[in-house]
């Protein structure tokens, strides 16, 4: 099944009450983002959250990565 | 009184019948959605099954509560015969988010139209139910595209399924959208077009380039 269609990863913020931190909670993997939406309300769905958002992980503007912790994956980097 | 008595008939009759489906609907995306094609879709389905179940629980309690019944409420072992045969019969996931979807669509142009008539005695009991149905339609209709769009033998399957499920919800929407008890009684609003909607909103879907994310 699904072989016209890719997945993207999804990470999954949340704040449990107004003036709380936003939280990364965990990831989604899913075809559109209404879906990613769908998945993330069902799926973490262990608290009364007071906001819940996904961000495609390719849409994230990285300013700073940890760099490797091997010198073999900095060679390969 | 009689024209109220039979339209408060004919509402238990409709509340039953969105109760039946989504009974039956949750118990199908427990059985069918537990063997789902990716986690995200699985766990979505068993949870989306608890809120089926629990639409259907507050609505047999509704209508209930409507017959006249007192004191606790009897225990629900089974539907009341009144779910589409199509729902009944679902037995894989192609089936299963062609019923959820068309089930859903039509249950949701219902309960509008209901909350739209603003009969006191409705408007209440239907407002969370309505809002919490908008992510069955979203999770639906997300995965009716991608079989819609898939390859081999699975969209004209899918289309299949679809042709078996539309017929009985559009024959059930044409007898609402008819009900006369219904209208006369405040329950419904003269002059909904449940069928012309319904057939939109399927047309759409079918023509719709997909949306998801093509590989």
């Amino acid at each position: 099944m699904n072989n016209r269609v890719s997945r993207n990863e999804y990470d999954v913020f949340t704040r449990i009450k107004r003036g709380d931190n936003l939280v990364h909670i965990g990831t989604v993997e899913a075809e559109t983002d209404d879906l990613a939406k769908v998945y993330a309300t069902y799926i973490y769905d262990e608290e009364d959250w007071v906001e819940m958002c996904v961000v495609r992980r390719d849409h994230i503007g990285w300013v700073r990565h940890p760099e490797g912790l091997f010198k073999k994956e900095e060679a390969g980097a | 009184m009689a024209e109220q008595t039979a339209g408060l008939t004919s509402l238990v009759n409709l509340i039953e019948r969105i109760a039946d489906n989504k009974y039956v609907l949750g118990d199908r995306l427990v059985e069918v959605g537990i063997s789902g094609p990716n986690l995200e879709a699985t766990l979505s389905a068993i949870a989306m099954a608890q809120g089926e179940l629990g639409h259907a629980r507050l609505l047999y309690n509704w209508s209930f509560d409507l017959k006249g019944l007192k004191g606790k409420k009897p225990e629900i072992a089974s539907q009341s015969g009144k779910a589409f045969p199509q729902v009944v019969a679902i037995r894989n996931w192609i089936e299963l988010i062609a019923a959820l979807y068309t089930v859903n669509v039509a249950l949701e142009l219902v309960l509008k139209a209901l909350l739209e008539a603003n009969h006191a005695d409705v408007v209440h009991r239907i407002h969370k139910l309505l809002k919490e149905q908008k992510e069955h339609i979203i999770y639906s209709r997300g995965w009716a595209q991608q079989l819609l769009a898939d390859g081999g033998t699975i969209p004209a399957r899918f289309n299949e399924s679809l042709d078996k499920v539309l017929p009985q919800a559009e024959a059930w929407l044409q007898s609402v959208e008819d009900s006369a008890d219904l209208i006369s009684s405040g329950y419904l609003p003269s002059g909904t077009n449940l069928v012309a909607s319904f057939q939109k909103q399927i047309a759409e879907l079918r023509s719709a380039r997909t949306a998801v994310n093509a590989g």
